[in-house]
């Protein structure tokens, strides 16, 4: 058996093809722009998720957070105590954070101390971190330093409750890389925190509970509810689960902002897939009076939804995969990321998954390629007579 | 039955839409024979069964009652797969509105017939152009066909039922869209074919075609059924 | 030239670029392995739990520290509010005074 007779049919369906240049140029248009939109959705998501799940990978395994009247509330620091007495907990330690609201640029920023120290080699710190006791210094993300426009040495200065304007020397500035987690941050000493928000003593935001066996954390978590009825512990499967939600919900939204078109190809695809053309039956039977058997002709749709199908797979997703990583997903990401006064600037590392990618294959081109041939069944079997005498 | 022949039927009978109100008797117990090399005219006027009657010969339909012998096989009960093979290596059709594919070269229809084989493009391409060249046609080879004039997608027409050196020549109608000067062209094509020992069927009303001394058999048809069988010279 | 080869020569070249592109991604996944190593250790000596996507609410940039229900807390004006403020910017009612009027008309 040779391989000609095939390429041969493939010649002749590419030179077929060619004679509707324009109607198939513009099919695999719209098939390219569906596959481009439905990748980078995906390839964005994922990467999103990924990156998201390994950051977060060694957030403190429970938190423990204070409700009253159903809000989150500060929670006194003599509580964990308490909760290092459940067996299991390795530690309890207060977590002072808090928003910060800059009227000059109409932003949140996100005020947090320090819980320990970065290695030398972190490259991502430019400067250093204060430390938990250290006082009017600060290190600041990436967003604020462009923002307030501070470098090294620089003073930040900012409003406590009682009107009264702080300094604070910056002595670091995270860089770029890590603004998917650093954008807003302001890092100062606990004794500063307390004075910029003004919290009493004995009062911290939140309780972070080390746990000797993280597959014991919910069963923890579940004794502090019984122990103290007001507390919300936050487990971090809990927050990673919650971030994979947050992306999924949005890649839905844009998907269903680009329902539209999806639609219309689902529309092109359906009037192809409930008849053929005058023309293409015509083909179809002048091919079959000049010798053609039914399997070849089929063989030629075949081939037809192939080139289309795969031409289409091909553009959309290497353009896919340049809208995300090479141009960082300039069309959606306003919609992932939320509306924001400002907006972090980060790299997305390029994780992919091959299956992923398969099933976006096995989902377009195969049903594309079965809405070819069908049709074209009932032609390819007919006699040729009846198309030939017209 | 002579042992030359090379097409016969038998009480070949075709309904189109049967058991259907429009139910058409096209073709009505036909019964004759062609011999190798002889060159036949299927005469009568429009709508007298001709055209199905060659589609039959040619294997394009099958017959509702009656067989059909093409070169010693009975045509009429093979599966679709034989007819395709019989109707690529043995016929080639000359249509009466030509069906030549627009959008593509008078070379590439010329092809056409022998895509789904073994020989390669290079080669098809050879015999094309030759077959293109013996026609006066060589000129037009990269012209898209819808741009030709009748008698040059006449020529394509030809050049692409001779591709595969078929047995047996069938054409409907041919001079239908053909001025004289043409339609006298195109008999003495045919005749040349007959010179080196095809088999020509043509179907047609034309006077200029069946009147031509060069044709040997005369098959008379009206209302679907025979009404003369001649042999001539 | 045969159409079919240039076809199957260019499907194939665009297989090959996109498997170019999988190894690409690897690699720089690999190569940015100490990036994400050395954000890992921001985000555990700073005790973080969120990523900095959204700052303009608390329960957009830190959706796991927030309440269970954070509709109109932060942005009254805000059009969308769960969840939380996705697409669009609150509109704003400076100039004009307060959209909802109390009392009677």
């Amino acid at each position: 058996m040779s391989l000609t007779k095939h390429i041969n049919i493939l010649d002749y369906t590419l030179l077929s093809l060619l004679r509707r240049k324009f109607r198939n140029a513009g099919i695999i248009l719209v098939f390219s722009l569906v596959i481009c939109i439905t990748g980078s959705v995906l390839l964005l998501t994922y990467a999103f998720k990924r990156e998201a799940v390994l950051v977060l990978g060694n957030v403190p395994e429970l938190i423990v957070q204070k409700m009253t009247a159903g809000r989150h509330e500060l929670i006194p620091v003599s509580l964990g105590e308490e909760i290092s007495r459940i067996p299991g907990v390795s530690g309890v330690e207060p977590r002072y954070w808090g928003y910060y609201f800059d009227s000059f640029t109409k932003a949140n920023y996100t005020v947090v101390t320090p819980g320990g120290r970065l290695s030398e080699g972190n490259k991502l710190l430019q400067g250093r971190l204060p430390s938990a006791e250290e006082k009017g210094v600060a290190a600041i993300g990436g967003g604020i330093a462009r923002t307030r426009f501070l470098g090294i040495d620089d003073d930040l200065a900012l409003f406590s409750p009682d009107g009264k304007l702080r300094n604070f020397r910056v002595v670091g500035i995270f860089q770029a890389p890590s603004e998917l987690l650093t954008f807003d941050l302001i890092v100062i000493g606990k004794g500063d925190l307390q004075e910029l928000f003004s919290l009493p003593p004995g009062i911290a935001t939140d309780l972070v509970v080390g746990v000797r066996n993280e597959t014991e954390a919910p069963v923890i978590a579940r004794k502090i509810r019984e122990r103290i009825p007001d507390s919300r512990p936050i487990l971090r499967r809990e927050i990673i689960r919650t971030y994979d939600a947050v992306f999924s919900w949005r890649s839905g939204l844009i998907l269903t902002l680009f329902a539209g078109a999806l639609a219309a190809f689902a529309i092109l695809a359906w009037d192809k897939a409930t008849g053929l053309s005058a023309d293409e039956r015509r083909e179809i039977g002048i091919l079959k009076a000049l010798g053609w058997e039914t399997s070849d002709i089929l063989e030629m749709k075949f081939w037809e939804g192939v080139a289309i199908s795969l031409t289409s797979f091909f553009l959309g997703i290497l353009a896919a995969y340049a809208h995300i990583f090479f141009f960082d997903a300039a069309l959606f990401a306003p919609a992932l990321k939320g509306w924001s006064v400002i907006y972090p600037r980060f790299h997305l590392v390029p994780f992919i998954d091959p299956y992923q990618i398969a099933t976006l294959l096995s989902l377009t081109v195969i049903p594309y390629i079965a809405s070819t041939i069908i049709p074209s069944w009932k032609a390819a079997v007919t006699d040729p007579d009846e198309v030939v005498r017209g | 039955m002579p042992a030359d022949t090379i097409i016969s039927t038998s009480g070949v009978t075709k309904y189109f839409n049967r058991g259907r109100p429009n139910e058409v008797l096209a073709v009505n117990g036909v019964t004759f024979a062609i011999r190798k090399g002889d060159f036949s005219v299927l005469k009568g006027p429009s709508g007298s069964g001709k055209t199905t009657l060659l589609s039959l010969i040619g294997c394009m339909t099958r017959p509702t009652a009656g067989s059909v012998v093409v070169a010693g096989r009975d045509a009429s009960h093979l599966p679709e797969r034989f007819l395709a093979e019989i109707r690529r290596k043995t016929f080639g059709f000359i249509f009466q509105q030509f069906h030549l594919i627009p959008g593509m070269s008078v070379l590439q229809n010329v092809m056409i017939p022998l895509y789904p084989t073994d020989s390669t493009l290079p080669d098809l391409k050879r015999r094309a152009a030759a077959l293109l060249d013996s026609l006066d046609m060589s000129k037009r080879a990269a012209f898209p066909v819808q741009g030709l004039s009748g008698g040059e997608q006449q020529r394509t027409a030809i050049a692409r039922a001779l591709i595969n050196d078929p047995d047996i020549i069938l054409a409907d109608e041919p001079t239908a869209h053909l001025d004289t000067a043409l339609s006298k062209d195109f008999m003495e094509i045919m005749k040349g074919f007959r010179d080196k020992g095809k088999t020509i069927v043509i179907a047609s009303h034309d006077p200029l075609v069946f009147e031509d001394p060069a044709v040997g058999l005369i098959v008379g048809m009206r209302d679907g059924s025979l009404t003369e069988l001649k042999r001539r010279g | 030239m045969n159409r079919a080869f240039v076809f199957l020569a260019g499907a194939g070249l665009c297989l090959l670029a996109l498997t170019g592109l999988l190894f690409r991604s690897a690699a720089t996944v690999r190569q940015q392995g100490n990036t994400v190593r050395d954000m890992t250790e921001i985000a555990a000596c700073l005790r973080l739990t969120d990523i900095s996507f959204s700052h303009d609410a608390r329960y957009t940039r830190h959706p796991s520290q927030a309440d269970l229900f954070s509709a109109f807390q932060d942005h009254p004006g805000s059009i969308e509010h769960f969840p939380s403020g996705s697409v669009s910017a609150p509109p704003d009612f400076s100039g004009i005074g307060t959209a909802i009027s109390a009392g009677k008309r």
